[in-house]
């Protein structure tokens, strides 16, 4: 079970892409193909998070993927043990992991209750047999190999795509709300991980050897002035600015947190105006992704938000 | 002609996993209805293109020789699982692999314990080709590759087939208008999400129906269009590839609502 709190809190949010190459080039157990290398920048700002999220000791992790697609409802892992085999259906040369995970089925209960208040249709996974999506494996093994901390995965509705963005990404926005909502409720002490890519602009076609690194780089130049001028901005705290831009950035980069798990954070987070730190930057075939961080605790905003907003208007009273 | 049947089928997994549910059922016994008529063709392969399968990178093709295990939808997840096993016709498959490169399309073998196969395709397979027994042939959907350059990897993979000698039925899995419902609805209400849908899938069945390649060629591109077609109708454009556009008509053994998308069993007459 894991440890409680008098009040739940997100302590931390993480951006934390799911590039398969990440695992294959690290050679886990796990993983059954074999590399010499590969992707050295990404997998060494892994291990940068890898220590600060174990330092911030979190009860759970929360992961929203845009590889679990649903059509119909935003969805949660409700099965308190999932194993199994996942291939990746686009890179099954170099991904093939055999994993075992446990799942806060009180937490995704109580996220996935939140969710239906705010007027989103949720749903509940209870298959045994359900194969978990590499992007949900691939962020968590990144993030914590160990898979010792139980976990929630959320699917993305393809509301974004099939909508607006703009609508979609206000689904997203009213999800990560009551993400926040359960948390505190149930007095978990979590942290969230946004499984996203930035510029998406990928190369049509793998190199013979996969972890070529001399074919390694970013598919197009203005992808990656968008994801170096997204970035800039998170490490300045400028997160309106940052949603400002964010619809221009999806059309233009097409940018992979079209799928909602950046938006699903911030809102989370309560769009905190801190300066990210970031792990580090790399491309895998061409896409552009940042390891990147939101650590409330150290930025001592961890305190559940309708206090703080409690406390604020207190202060505003006062004076 | 190495082409003795041609199908359309839905890849949702609904009629599969609740037949009970009568919209979903009259689906269900179109496609056993369909399935009776691919075994009286006596095929010796089946040629199936899922526009569920995605790819990004290459076009892949599935060269496991025997596949099986059991899948649960992403999405229909409360119906249960989906059970498959498959023969693959690994020799056509290769030759696929193989040939593509003519069209200026790079091709991967996908040979993996594990890979994880897609809902339309078992759910095709299942119903089609019930115990895997009848050896087949499986297509990816790059989804940079649009209509004309999938019905190029159609009439292809026809064409190899009938250098090996062999007699195929060919498949496309895909809905027709892919619009559905977001939320909760009463499944037992199911309908076409929208009038304007069901006229444009009624349009496309009827000049199926009566044979009218020039109508269809015509209406196509607005169908993908207006009437939000599933994946630019992509399914379609691999039978009619491998048909060379030669049929005259069509038999629509059933035609109804998937969550609101628009589901169609057909099959050409050739």
């Amino acid at each position: 079970m894991p440890r409680t709190q008098k009040k739940g809190a997100i302590v931390a949010g993480f951006l934390a892409p799911h590039p398969p190459h990440l695992v294959y080039g690290e050679n886990p157990p796990q993983n059954e193909p074999r590399s010499q290398c590969g992707w050295e920048q990404l997998r060494w700002a892994y291990e940068r998070a890898r220590k600060s999220l174990d330092a911030l000791k979190p009860d759970v992790l929360l992961v929203h993927s845009p590889h679990w697609i649903t059509q119909q409802g935003h969805h949660f892992l409700g099965v308190p043990k999932l194993s199994g085999k996942s291939v990746d259906p686009i890179f099954p040369n170099i991904f093939r992991y055999t994993f075992e995970l446990n799942v806060d089925v009180a937490l995704a209960e109580a996220c996935c209750a939140e969710g239906a208040k705010q007027g989103l249709y949720t749903k509940m996974m209870r298959n045994p047999n359900f194969r978990v999506d590499y992007g949900t494996i691939t962020t968590l093994h990144m993030m914590r190999p160990q898979w010792d901390i139980p976990v929630i995965g959320l699917s993305a509705n393809n509301s974004p795509y099939y909508l607006s963005t703009e609508e979609g990404l206000e689904e997203m926005d009213r999800l990560g709300r009551a993400t926040r909502t359960a948390i505190e409720k149930l007095g978990r002490r979590a942290v969230l991980l946004a499984s996203n890519t930035l510029c998406h602009w990928h190369f049509h076609e793998e190199p013979a050897l996969p972890e070529d690194m001399s074919q390694e780089h970013p598919q197009s130049l203005s992808g990656y002035q968008w994801d170096m001028r997204m970035i800039d901005l998170l490490r300045q705290g400028n997160t309106k600015e940052v949603f400002h831009l964010l619809p221009q950035f999806i059309d233009e980069a097409f940018a992979e947190v079209k799928s909602g798990a950046f938006t699903w954070m911030f809102a989370a987070l309560g769009y905190p105006e801190i300066p990210a730190e970031l792990h580090g930057y790399g491309t895998v075939i061409g896409t552009g992704n940042a390891v990147m961080e939101w650590n409330l605790e150290r930025a001592r905003l961890s305190k559940p938000a309708s206090k703080t907003r409690a406390s604020r208007r207190a202060i505003r009273q006062a004076a | 002609m190495a082409v003795v049947s041609a199908f359309l089928v839905p890849g949702s997994p609904l009629p599969y996993v609740k037949r009970d549910n009568p919209p979903w059922g009259k689906i269900a016994t179109g496609l056993e209805r369909a399935g009776a008529a691919l075994v009286q063709s006596k095929p010796d392969a089946i040629l199936l293109y899922s526009t569920q399968w995605i790819a990004v990178l290459d076009q892949l093709w599935q060269t496991r020789p025997r596949v099986s295990g059991l899948h649960v939808d992403e999405n229909w997840h409360e119906y249960g699982e989906l059970p498959y096993k498959l023969r693959i016709d690994t020799r056509l498959a290769k030759a696929c692999v193989a040939a593509t490169g003519t069209l200026g399309v790079k091709s991967k073998a996908v040979n993996y314990d594990g890979f994880p196969i897609d809902t339309g395709t078992i759910v095709a397979a299942n119903f089609l080709n019930p115990g895997g027994k009848i050896p087949m042939v499986l297509a990816s959907n790059n989804l940079y590759h649009d209509f004309a350059l999938t019905e190029k990897l159609g009439r292809l993979a026809a064409r190899l087939a009938s250098k090996q000698k062999k007699r195929v039925a060919v498949v496309g899995v895909g809905n027709f208008s892919g619009a559905f419902f977001r939320h909760e609805i009463d499944i037992a209400k199911d309908k076409i999400a929208a009038p304007k849908y069901d006229r444009w899938n009624k349009k496309i069945l009827a000049l199926l129906q009566a044979g009218d390649g020039k109508g269809l060629s015509a209406a196509l591109p607005e169908f993908a269009a207006k009437g939000q077609a599933d994946m630019g109708f992509k399914h379609g454009a691999w039978v009619l590839g491998a048909l060379g556009r030669k049929f005259t008509g069509a038999q629509v053994h059933a035609y109804g609502p998937l969550y609101g998308s628009g589901g169609a069993v057909v099959e050409f007459v050739l």
